[in-house]
């Protein structure tokens, strides 16, 4: 019997509850007393606190030595993978809260505090879920805080339009989520993702009945879903606008939790759990892989708002990290490739350094608005690299690595990619996948060079134009240090690579393991005794009740 | 001392001295140019012991390597150093031009002097590095990273439209250079798909191990396809003809010390790349491409001479006649025969020195008047002599006077490119000849353009703008003489000793030109001579000859063998690759049916002198061993004993009845 399953969940869950409840301790204390640096430093304060938990349960779980225990209590799973984006999770959270040291009327300043905790808390259940309820939990605490914040965000007809946008597209891309969900339900009449797994696979096998053709209609469909998420064409829409309409704060935010979550989600849902769908799928994730990146940079070429700029960055970082994702399909479809093919370990890499840097990028931007003038054109900017020379530099360093230069981190992240595509079919038997992720490789490469044009332009006008209408450089210390923590890492990941590298790695073998699927379907089993038969539809669809 | 320690060392003074400067930057412009000064004398002492202690050979001078980046989890990037023949010159080049850009913005750089001669420093670490690295990923990262410090040079220190020429310098490149960096990928996945094992990113194992791998199975589409990957970036740092454009705009925008680094070195980690890459690792694609690049060689030549003429501006000339001169080196490198590649590799040095003491004089003529117009200027030699004795050294140099470098690099190559096209077999390669002889026209046309300049701003009727006629224009000061003065030594030196600086690279470059024609086997172009029974081994895919070469190298050199900071034990540190057995020298000789085989109007009858020593390229390289017997005796005799064992190749392939 694996000793993980006599592991109480609350204790799993304790990073998370520890959040969710100085959430709660600010919303309420908020209304009474009126403190915005007292409840900014208990926020602070409880992510520290989050981070030894983790840590402490790391510990215990032996999840730094290799070959660690891998399980499941219940719907949490318990894998390398999901703890070291718990992590990630926690240093965005943190940065985030830092950054928005100011943010908000001083009134409502407690609310976005508490809401960005609970969105943190959000991120991190989406991590760990290992059962699409709690994976779809996960997204909706991320979700429904973000509109608040959004609303919070500015008291401008530009910014309702925003979180009025932001809000119905999201319900929205939810509906389609939770669409894909009930088909994956009903081919498997189970909510776990292991045992949907297994499900997955004995409909393959038994293909009796014509549950195996539903199987790329869920994918679809949550590819649908969290592609909103992710910010991928086509379902990038609401980007842009709601970029620009809201504080650069908050933009920020919607750069980098959802697309964590959703790239979570999808590796979890897609890559993981949907064994015999990747044939269909990585044509469908390179498709949008390379309409992603190819749109995203070359709208991104014209624009004058840096938010709105920005956005599209975010949506090509997007279409960089579908390469990733594409390999690992093509990997699982062809049944296992060189080791160098590693899209998993390669979008990781490049989700850790995306979020580096676009939160950089952010703070800095946070950091020279003021209350009464924020940054929004790319010309606000204009010689900065005399008046303010720390942050522009730091803000140089942020755009050379989203370019992908050496020895930056981005550079390693677009390495790994490109050698993953490149790796990908180069064992024999070659099943003519190949030309398809070679012309991938290349349109990426072109692409970097294309986004070398915006994100040069940035620091042509901090450094080759003299300062006119300097910013007031007003959005407080914390902003500052998140920028220069953020440089300091993007830097120092850009020249020792290996620990996040490995982590990386590590994390996506944990997701391949076959001893760890193993283990999750025996111990799964109790509950799908009799499910060698996948169960008719008949049964399983009024047996689903609405999560919401 | 170490030699590696000294390379070290050497990488990592103008990174010191970066980090001195920005932290003296209150202390004002005077302070930080000293800084700046001392630190690039100190790195180019560094480089220049390096130099010395040079033994030559196969061998990677000065090893040094450590674990870095991603090597865990099967990508073994390595932190490794070292210095072979190819790269020795172009390190230490780099090393001198940075001294001589810091001397002659002394005046010129008023603002934000402190990240200026920052930038500038942190830009030679990078194009040392570039010619130092010995890892794959090594070498494109700091080929990557030269961009950022240029990017800044031009952009704020530059002219009218510096903004405009610096986004466009970066993103040309950078576009070039990423596909380049699928094409280096695509070597490593190639290499450990068809060898199996880690993924090997060290380049001196790479060549070797790729070179085993296409004696299995040369496999030409996938070679072709990385060939013109590489090409890519490669071709726009040179630039070649139709890629050619940034380079006038970044060169003309750039400040004085940014045109000097980027057409005394940066241009070179094109040809560099060439050298390093594209014809070792991918023999057979740099034989089927090479017509078309010879082509475009010679057009740039043609191209950039023509419009050289037609400028106004004397530095936009003198970046017009880089894009002439680096078709040249281009011709050299693919005429790919041993006087050719020498010439070639020779020719990237020399116009370093001479094109960068150009645009030093350029720079120092346009702080005196503000002017760039070659129609303002007239007569200046009457007011300042020193200056004008440097410019007509360095203008003569680059159009190639006998008795100075740019004489002795042209010559190797036109003979080289002569070579190519002599043993004619097929109206196919009589388009050779013709590129040779289109070529000799661009001399003419260069040396035209180049004189025409001196002619109407040194010489002629005085004629100043009219703005500065009160002002009183002095000749050089010592510090500018300072600057020009070791360009000028070594332009001279290199002129009438030139072996002091092929032999050590003679031997690598044989190397690489063996190479290259040993994968010319076959029906090349409908006119193999099968005849050549002696090289049936050819085809059995043996390594043999390179051990030997290997062991000779390290006979010679035994201090490099176990340098302390070559931690990781790599098989074979040499850039040796393994010759197909039984290809062994002697076969090399040109096939006498050559003769017969040419058009009736190609055939001359063996004369004495120039003819007969064109016709049979045995002889030619011994043009070398006379440049040495003149100067100095002694060293030709060690040489032609040991350093050139290789009979020329020439421009005979080897035709033999291997399969393709």
């Amino acid at each position: 019997m694996n000793p993980l399953m006599s592991l109480d969940t609350v204790w799993l869950l304790l990073p998370e509850i520890v959040l969710v409840a100085t959430a709660t301790l600010v919303f309420v204390g908020g209304a009474f007393i009126n403190s915005r640096v007292g409840f900014h430093l208990v926020a602070l304060a409880s992510v520290l606190v989050a981070a030894g938990l983790l840590f402490r349960q790391e510990v215990v779980l032996g999840m730094f030595e290799p070959g660690a225990v891998h399980g499941h209590s219940g719907p949490i799973l318990i894998d390398y993978f999901g703890h070291a984006l718990r992590w990630l999770a926690l240093l965005t959270g943190g940065l985030f809260l830092l950054l928005s040291s100011r943010a908000g009327p001083d009134d409502l300043a407690t609310e976005v505090t508490g809401s960005l905790l609970l969105a943190v808390a959000g991120l991190m259940l989406v991590c760990i879920s290992g059962d699409i309820v709690l994976l779809f939990a996960g997204l909706e605490l991320i979700s429904i805080p973000t509109y608040i914040l959004l609303y919070l965000g500015r008291d401008n007809a530009a910014s309702q339009e925003a979180t009025t946008k932001y809000f119905f597209l999201s319900i929205l891309s939810s509906a389609l989520l939770l669409y894909g969900f009930s088909f994956l339900y009903g081919i498997s009449g189970t909510t776990e993702l292991a045992a949907v797994r297994q499900a997955v696979v004995d409909v393959n096998i038994a293909s009796r009945s014509g549950l195996a053709a539903l199987a790329p209609l869920a994918m679809v469909l949550m590819l649908a879903g969290l592609g909103f998420r992710i910010a991928a064409v086509p379902f990038h829409f609401y980007a842009p606008d709601v970029y620009q309409g809201t504080t650069n704060g908050n933009a920020g935010l919607l750069a980098v939790v959802p697309k964590i979550a959703g790239i979570v989600a999808l590796i979890r849902l897609i890559v993981a759990a949907m064994p015999g769908v990747e044939s269909v799928a990585w044509q469908l994730v390179l498709a949008v892989a390379v309409l992603t990146m190819t749109l995203g940079n070359v709208t991104a070429l014209w624009q004058q708002n840096i938010r709105r700029m920005m956005a599209y960055s975010s949506i090509a970082h997007a279409g960089y990290m579908f390469i990733g994702l594409a390999v690992a399909l093509a990997v699982a479809a062809r049944g296992g490739d060189s080791p160098a093919a590693d899209g998993v370990a390669a979008a990781l890499f490049y989700l850790v350094v995306y979020v580096l840097a676009t939160t950089g990028v952010f703070a800095v931007l946070v950091y020279l608005s003021s209350r009464a003038r924020q940054i929004d054109g790319v010309d606000d900017l204009a010689g900065i690299g005399q008046t303010h020379p720390l942050t522009a530099i730091c803000l140089a360093i942020f755009m050379f690595s989203l370019t992908g230069l050496p020895p930056l981190a981005g550079f390693w992240g677009k390495l790994s990619l490109f050698l993953g595509a490149l790796a990908v079919d180069v064992q024999p038997p070659s099943t003519g996948l190949r030309p398809w992720f070679v012309s991938l490789a290349v349109i990426g490469a072109l692409n970097a060079a294309i986004s070398a044009g915006y994100y040069l332009r940035v620091v042509g006008v901090m450094y080759f134009r003299s300062p006119v209408n300097v910013p007031r450089a007003e959005g407080g210390r914390g902003a500052w240090l998140t920028a220069a923590v953020a440089a300091v890492l993007v830097v120092a990941v850009g020249l020792v690579s290996e620990p996040v590298f490995s982590t990386a790695r590590r994390a996506s073998s944990s997701l391949h393991n076959p001893a760890v699927l193993e283990m999750e379907a025996n111990s799964a089993l109790p509950r799908s005794d009799d499910r060698t038969v996948p169960p008719a539809l008949t049964q399983a669809i009024p047996a689903e009740p609405a999560p919401r | 001392m170490n030699d590696s320690l000294i390379l070290l060392a050497t990488l990592l003074v103008p990174l010191l001295g970066a980090g001195v400067i920005c932290a003296l930057a209150p202390a004002g412009r005077g302070t930080v140019r000293w800084v700046a000064a001392l630190t690039s004398v100190v790195a180019l002492v560094g480089a220049a012991v390096l130099a010395m202690r040079f033994p030559g050979g196969m061998e990677v001078f000065a090893p040094a390597s450590w674990r870095a980046a991603l090597s865990e989890g099967g990508l073994d990037v390595r932190l490794s150093l070292g210095l072979d023949g190819l790269s020795i010159w172009l390190f230490a080049l780099s090393a001198l031009l940075t001294l001589t850009s810091v001397l002659v913005s002394w005046e010129a750089i008023r603002e934000r002097p402190a990240a200026f001669y920052a930038l500038l420093l942190i830009l030679e670490t990078g194009l040392m590095g570039v010619f130092a690295a010995r890892d794959l990923i090594l070498f494109y990262i700091f080929f990557e990273f030269t961009l950022i410090p240029l990017f800044f040079l031009i952009g704020i220190w530059g002219s009218e439209e510096r903004r405009y020429a610096a986004v466009k310098f970066f993103i040309f490149t950078l576009a070039g250079s990423l596909l380049t960096f699928l094409g280096l990928l695509a070597l490593v996945l190639w290499n450990q798909q068809a060898a199996g094992g880690e993924l090997v990113f060290s380049i001196p194992e790479l060549t070797a191990g790729l070179a085993r791998v296409q004696q299995a199975d040369p496999n030409l589409v996938l070679q072709s396809w990385i060939f013109l990957a590489l090409f890519a970036g490669f071709a726009i740092k040179v630039p070649l003809f139709p890629l050619h454009t940034w380079l006038p705009l970044a060169h003309v925008q750039a400040p004085t010390a940014g045109s000097v680094m980027l057409a005394g070195v940066l241009l070179k980690i094109g040809t560099y790349g060439f050298l390093r890459f594209s014809m070792p690792m991918l023999p057979h694609a740099t034989m089927t491409w090479m017509p078309p690049l010879l082509w475009l060689s010679v057009a740039g030549i043609i191209y950039g001479a023509l419009v050289a003429l037609a400028q106004t501006d004397i530095k936009r000339l003198i970046a017009y006649s880089s894009v002439s001169h680096l078709g040249f080196c281009m011709l050299g490198l693919f005429a790919v025969n041993r006087l050719g590649v020498q010439g070639g590799t020779l020719q990237m040095i020399n116009h370093g020195l001479s094109t960068g003491g150009l645009f030093a004089c350029v720079g120092i003529i346009y702080e005196r008047y503000h002017t760039r117009q070659i129609n303002e200027l007239g007569g200046l030699a009457r007011g300042m002599p020193i200056l004008a004795f440097f410019m007509l050294v360095f203008t003569l140099a680059s159009i190639g006077l006998p008795g100075l470098n740019g004489f002795v690099g042209e010559f190797l190559l036109l003979l080289g490119m002569f070579q190519r096209g002599w043993n004619v077999g097929s109206p196919w390669e009589t388009q050779f000849l013709v590129i040779a002889v289109l070529a000799v026209f661009g001399v003419v046309l260069g040396a035209w353009y180049m004189l025409w300049l001196i002619e109407r701003t040194f010489f002629g009727p005085p004629h100043q703008p009219a703005h500065d006629e009160l002002h009183e224009v002095h000749d050089l000061t010592a510090r500018e003489i300072a600057a020009l003065t070791p360009l000028a030594v070594l332009i001279v030196w290199i002129g009438v000793q030139p072996h002091v600086f092929l032999e050590p690279m003679a031997p690598v470059l044989d190397n690489l030109v063996e190479v290259v024609q040993r994968a010319d086997l076959g029906p090349s172009q409908g006119m193999a001579s099968t005849e050549d029974g002696a090289t049936p081994g050819a085809t059995a895919g043996l390594p043999s000859s390179a051990v030997v070469s290997t062991e000779v190298a390290s006979i010679t050199n035994p201090d490099s063998q176990a340098g302390p900071w070559s931690s990781g034990a790599s098989p074979s540190r040499s850039s040796a690759i393994p010759l197909p057995a039984g290809a062994d020298r002697s076969s090399n000789e040109p096939p006498l049916q050559g003769q017969a085989k040419r058009p009736a109007w190609m055939i001359r009858p063996p004369q004495e002198g120039n003819a007969a020593l064109l016709d049979k390229p045995a002889v030619a390289p011994n043009l070398v061993t006379s440049y040495r017997l003149q100067s100095s005796p002694a060293a030709s005799t060690e040489a032609s004993g040991n350093i050139v064992p290789t009979p020329p190749s020439g421009g005979s392939l080897v035709k033999t009845g291997g399969r393709l």
